[in-house]
């Protein structure tokens, strides 16, 4: 491998392990308040691609309830990217409201709320697939204003290009990672965010209101989620109602790598896997989705606790 | 007006009536003792009065309201701080912050500053170690920061659940004499304790429960006489 494609993979890599490192903080930030998975994450994610799809382009297929409606006004790509986000956030609010705390308030089994979870992903992607059908909905060329499609330099004789879309979303994900960084590290939101998910017993004690903070927790979920299937539907396009199932199990494989719970953990399993499969060769892309899993299976052998996780304690 | 007052108040875990038909009153400035054996409910009834475990029956009042059925966090605002059993630190963070979370409820960052210096002053080991994280500490460090957080809500009632547990002699005397003092700056105090000797010495008033029920209470010096409760309770 030549030095270009070793740069050229090494920038694909992170700008999709980005992505994969703001999805999995989604998955991140619930168990480690909950203890348990969401598995509507991936619903979510899917949400949030056509959601900013629609707000961006403002019009649909012919498929579906809302086909050949279409939008008065349509909003610039950074807008409809928040706005969107904002709106999965809403969502996943509504997914903590209805599908986790009703089961909480009864002390049922923590299992259940997995069951349940999987039970809001259906209804997710059924509604989506009701309302506009199945096709895929690719973003129009110059979504994102006035800008080239492609920054190109030589590396030793040979191209590396970075795409625009890929150069948006890593800088959109670590504004992103740099501000939940920033909240749940330094701020009196963000310690009163950690002393729930150590303790929520003591944590109300301390006057902290344990299910505003998970609602807080839901819906930041919810935005991260939203902006990862936004930001990889204006890449790749967005592939119909279960375009974030594989997106889905991967962030599992990415938090249980980088170690559950653990924030810098989910941020880096995002990276490693990223690159992992930046550099699987062309010639193999079929096999790129399994590359996350064979890696993770190598880690676990050695590290059954993920890249930065702690060694589970028990819980009495 | 007594600050705190339960009413015929029965807690449960499950099948388990852990706290029966309990009657008792804290009046503001004083320091009460709850004592009785393992499993008498002692800390069964400071759970309930910060709402933690949901009453079965009866009522509980906070300077003259009703705060039977508030979530947890309301009652920590109208000024109940409890230093839970077992010394639960937030071990995952640093000494100043678990003190910074203990006045979550308080926007006045003066105040705050001037009492986590007071903190400090009272309890100079969690000074050495302020920026250690608090899973790091001794048992008996533990149990200091555990009171220090208390306190920096700036409570009206104190509720402190076994503050000797497990420590040595030594330490318990001066964790003892802390609870003195701050009753004597207007703290009042509602203590559950093992060492009931002790406690009742430090105390003015003294409730005694047995298998949920109130059996005995009246002052602490007539109970420290008492030939049953020395029987039952202090080896004597």
């Amino acid at each position: 491998m030549g030095t270009a494609q070793l740069i050229q993979n090494l920038l694909n890599g992170i700008s999709i392990g980005s992505v994969y490192a703001i999805f999995a903080l989604g998955y991140t930030l619930v168990f480690s308040i909950l203890g348990i998975i969401n598995f509507a994450h991936g619903a979510i994610f899917t949400l949030g691609a056509y959601l900013t799809y629609a707000l961006a382009v403002g019009q649909f297929g012919i498929n579906g309830l809302l086909s050949g409606m279409s939008l008065e006004r349509q909003l610039p790509f950074a807008l409809a990217l928040l706005v969107g986000s904002v709106l999965a956030g809403a969502i996943g609010v509504l997914v903590e409201r209805f599908a986790f705390r009703p089961l909480r308030n009864r002390g049922a089994d923590p299992l259940l709320a997995l069951v349940s979870s999987l039970g809001v992903a259906l209804v997710i992607v059924n509604a989506i697939q009701y309302l506009v059908g199945a096709e895929i909905y690719t973003f129009p060329a110059g979504v994102y204003g006035e800008l080239p499609p492609a920054l190109m330099f030589q590396v030793s004789g040979h191209p590396v290009v970075i795409r625009t879309v890929q150069a948006i979303i890593f800088a959109v994900c670590l504004l992103i990672l740099a501000v939940v960084g920033y909240l749940v590290r330094f701020t009196k939101f963000g310690k009163a965010l950690r002393a729930v998910a150590e303790n929520p017993a003591t944590a109300s004690l301390l006057g902290i209101s344990v299910d505003r903070f998970i609602l807080v927790t839901f819906f930041m979920s919810g935005f991260l989620g939203g902006t990862a299937g936004a930001l990889v539907g204006t890449s790749f396009g967005v592939a119909g109602p279960y375009f974030g199932v594989t997106y889905g199990l991967k962030g599992l494989a990415v938090i249980v790598l980088g170690g559950l719970g653990s924030i810098p953990g989910a941020v880096l399993g995002g990276v490693v896997i990223g690159l992992s499969e930046a550099f699987v060769p062309a010639d193999y892309g079929a096999y790129k989705e399994a590359v996350a899993f064979a890696f993770l299976f190598i880690v676990l052998l050695f590290r059954p606790q993920g890249i930065l996780g702690r060694k589970q304690l028990q819980k009495v | 007006m007594a600050l705190l007052e339960l009413e015929n108040v029965s807690v449960g875990y499950g099948s388990i009536q852990a706290v029966r038909q309990l009657s008792l009153t804290v009046e503001e400035g004083e320091i009460v003792t709850l004592i009785g054996a393992n499993g008498a409910g002692k800390s069964t009834t400071l759970r309930a009065v910060s709402r933690l475990l949901k009453v079965r029956q009866g009522a509980i009042r906070f300077d003259g309201r009703d705060i039977t059925s508030l979530p947890p966090d309301r009652v920590v605002r109208l000024g109940i701080a409890q230093g839970p059993e077992g010394r639960q630190v937030l071990a995952l963070q640093s000494v100043q912050d678990n003190l910074e979370l203990g006045a979550y409820v308080r926007r006045d960052r003066e105040g705050i500053r001037e009492d986590l210096a007071r903190m400090y002053r009272l309890f100079p080991r969690l000074d050495e170690r302020r920026h250690q994280l608090a899973g790091t500490l001794s048992g008996g460090e533990q149990q200091m920061l555990a009171i220090a957080r208390a306190l920096m809500s700036r409570p009206r009632l104190l509720l402190l659940d076994e503050p000797s547990l497990g420590l040595a002699p030594l330490i318990v005397l001066e964790i003892f004499s802390i609870i003195r003092d701050l009753n004597a700056q207007g703290v009042t105090i509602l203590l559950v304790e093992q060492n009931a000797k002790l406690a009742m010495q430090h105390s003015a008033r003294t409730y005694l429960l047995e298998a949920g029920q109130m059996v005995f209470s009246g002052p602490s010096s007539e109970l420290l006489e008492d030939e049953r409760v020395l029987r039952a309770y202090l080896g004597g």
